[in-house]
């Protein structure tokens, strides 16, 4: 069907192209003192000079928190450290927020976490990532928990699978064939990943719960919510979006996750850990197909459009924090634990779709006229149960 | 091939990427037919005794969309009144063939066809608007005739629906264009199956759960006839980025697209969210942009 006149442009006529790159004079000045000399350009657009930078990008970390009134003084908070710009930016905004003189100073009280998941590294190159992310974890003198995902698989969640050095942590040198065997059931790679990280994310909640702590911190950047939004809308989990990519998720009763990098790019926090002469932890990394999954696909689409059309990743951001939960709390999903989509007398791509399997497996009985075999479907159909799961985790459960 | 999924004894011939069943030709049409009533009945589209205009392009989608809702409307007795309604935009060359096949739709289907130009609706062809206003402005101004011209069209044929061929593909692709361009307005109305364009005509969408492939293949086993020269309008850049991503979405896993339909229908705008709204011309009762070129032609 032709869509050109639905598409209800006003007849502004940049409205139709999606905003690319702006050009940079070389002779401007810092946009916050407007004196000195530009050193980074941010969103193609933004220039700052090394001073205004590093305090503007401190004072967006704080503000954000601060907005939120969420943490009160002395609250134990996991933060989830990963590899790179973002873990390590988030520790160094941490370590020097806690040790401010002025009242200013935050008042929370961390833990880190770090959970080995790099099954695609040699048992050598994994133990030795170990050490070097303890290593950067102690430079900040935070207290540490490591594990291993695949520990977590087998074991579950107690006090035993939490090391507080690298030392004493024994990484399994089956891991991945522990974890390729905890998602046997799932027949892509998509529904793999998903299923994966629904596990990450209960692993996580146990972890704070296991360590007392009510908050959980998790380094995703601007980039990270982008694809996520898109990913959950491609899977079917739009009602859970507001979770998902949110500043809070507040999905557990106790333990609430909390995504302070959310506005934040890798060019940014890239730029603050050189200025503060801050090395991330790398390790080797697979390029993926990103046709293997659609979790792989919508992270190159948005690094495309961060690389080529900035300004629609943050409106990407806009739209998602202008959605509300779509669900109540009356009932949860067993296996994603986020609320059931509110119930709606109105027909739905979930029951249009089950009707479509339906009609497409009843036994074809030709002694009956098209007609009455339609009645005797619709019948069957009507008295279907229905499930403990949301829509999207009965893909995965079925 | 292996058996068809109903089990009817014959091999299948095709594998639905709507749900992976595989069936057979014949059990192919009657899922098909029947979801589509299904949609219609389950969602309440049509009241009895109604008269119905079917937006009428010659191209795959509505094609099929005459011939199902004819058939359905004999077999399931809907009691409606179905009349083509097709808008002659007088674009030199570009509508003559797709309106020679909507007139051999009236003729296989033996229903009434409307053709309306803009001449009838607006009293300018597109040529004329054109050489008026220079092509500079003629993309805006061609999209806002067009949206409003099977508006128009309909209220002359006094109808009391309008229905259009717009596909699963076409629906979830419109949810991922409105979250690119975030215009949240149209992202928590774009997935409803029927709409108002504020003119008290409904539009309604029977062929919104189905693939755009299994339209494609119910013609092509059907052997209807369709005009299937691409549109030779060029879409906007965001529809154009969400058509290449589904597109790719789809061919790692084809249900993307009842997934994506699923979150558009279940999105909830914050409430705290600043929401603009469309605004009605106090003169002509449409939608304040198209008033906009209404005024234009007034002068
Ligand atoms: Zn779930
Ligand atoms: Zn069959």
């Amino acid at each position: 069907m032709c869509n050109v006149g639905d598409d209800n442009f006003d007849d502004l006529e940049n409205s139709k192209y999606m905003p690319a790159k702006e050009k940079i004079s070389p002779f401007s000045k810092c946009n916050k003192c407007r004196e000195a000399t530009p050193i980074v350009v941010l969103r193609s657009k933004d220039k700052y000079c090394k001073e205004c930078f590093l305090s503007g990008t401190v004072h967006k970390f704080k503000a954000l928190l601060g907005k939120h009134k969420l943490i009160r003084p002395n609250d134990r908070v996991l933060v989830v450290h990963r590899c790179g710009h973002a873990g390590t930016a988030l520790l160094h905004f941490i370590r020097t927020g806690l040790d401010l003189g002025t009242h200013k100073k935050l008042r929370f009280e961390p833990v880190v976490l770090f959970v080995e998941d790099h099954s695609h590294l040699s048992l050598k190159e994994r133990q030795e990532l170990l050490k070097r992310v303890e290593h950067e974890i102690n430079y900040f003198k935070f207290t540490m928990h490591l594990t291993s995902l695949s520990h977590l698989i087998r074991k579950g969640v107690n006090s035993e699978v939490l090391k507080n050095c690298a030392e004493i942590l024994d990484l399994d040198d089956d891991s991945k064939s522990i974890i390729d065997n905890f998602v046997t059931k799932q027949t892509n790679t998509t529904n793999k990943t998903d299923f994966l990280n629904i596990a990450r994310h209960k692993f996580m909640v146990d972890i704070a719960k296991e360590l007392n702590c009510k908050f959980i911190f998790t380094p995703e950047i601007s980039s990270d919510v982008a694809s996520q939004l898109l990913t959950d809308v491609s899977l079917g989990r739009g009602s859970h979006i507001a979770l998902n990519t949110g500043f809070c998720d507040f999905r557990d009763d106790t333990v609430k996750i909390l995504r302070p990098l959310r506005l934040f790019d890798m060019k940014e926090l890239g730029f603050y850990n050189h200025l503060n002469s801050l090395n991330p932890v790398t390790y080797r990394i697979v390029i993926d197909n990103p046709y293997k999954s659609i979790q792989h696909l919508m992270r190159k689409f948005v690094n495309d459009l961060q690389v080529n059309y900035p300004a629609t990743v943050t409106t990407i951001l806009k739209t998602g924090d202008k959605l509300a939960l779509g669900s109540n709390k009356i009932r949860t999903c067993d296996l994603c634990n986020a609320p059931f989509e509110e119930e709606s007398a109105d027909l739905n791509s979930a029951e249009s779709t089950q009707f479509s399997h339906w009609v497409s497996t009843q036994a074809h009985n030709s002694s009956l006229t098209s007609q009455e075999r339609y009645i005797q479907t619709i019948e069957a159909f009507n008295n279907l149960t229905c499930d403990t799961y949301c829509f999207r985790c009965r893909q995965l459960m079925k | 091939m292996p058996p068809c999924s109903t089990k009817c004894g014959k091999n299948a011939i095709l594998k639905r990427p709507k749900t992976g069943d595989v069936l057979c030709k014949e059990c192919f049409f009657e899922a098909f037919e029947n979801e589509i009533h299904f949609t219609i009945t389950r969602a309440k589209l049509f009241k009895p005794n109604s008269k119905v205009a079917i937006a009428a392009s010659g191209g795959k989608d509505s094609t099929v969309l005459a011939y199902v809702l004819k058939l359905l409307n004999q077999k399931y007795d809907y009691k409606l009144d179905l009349t083509l309604l097709s808008i002659d935009e007088g674009i030199t060359g570009y509508r003559d063939d797709s309106l020679e096949t909507v007139k051999q739709n009236r003729d296989d289907y033996e229903m009434p066809l409307k053709i309306m130009s803009y001449k009838d609706l607006y009293g300018w062809t597109m040529d004329e608007i054109v050489a008026e206003i220079g092509r500079k402005n003629n993309c805006t101004f061609c999209g806002v005739f067009r949206r409003q011209a099977l508006d128009r069209g309909a209220v002359l044929l006094k109808v009391d629906y309008l229905a259009t061929g717009h596909n699963a593909d076409d629906i979830a692709e419109t949810v991922l264009m409105n979250i690119l361009r975030g215009d949240l307005a149209r992202l928590s109305r774009c997935s409803a199956i029927i709409t108002d364009s504020g003119d008290g005509i409904p539009r309604v969408k029977p062929l919104k759960y189905t693939y755009e492939k299994e339209i494609v293949m119910y013609a092509y086993f059907r052997k209807l006839v369709y005009f299937s020269t691409e549109c030779v309008f060029a879409p906007n850049a965001y529809r154009g980025h969400a058509r290449v991503l589904l597109k790719d979405l789809e061919k790692i896993d084809p249900s993307v697209i009842m997934n994506i339909i699923q979150s558009g229908e279940s999105l909830k705008i914050n409430e705290s969210a600043n929401m603009p709204t469309l605004r009605k011309c106090n003169r002509c009762g449409f939608e304040q942009r198209i008033a906009q070129a209404r005024d234009w032609q007034v002068k």
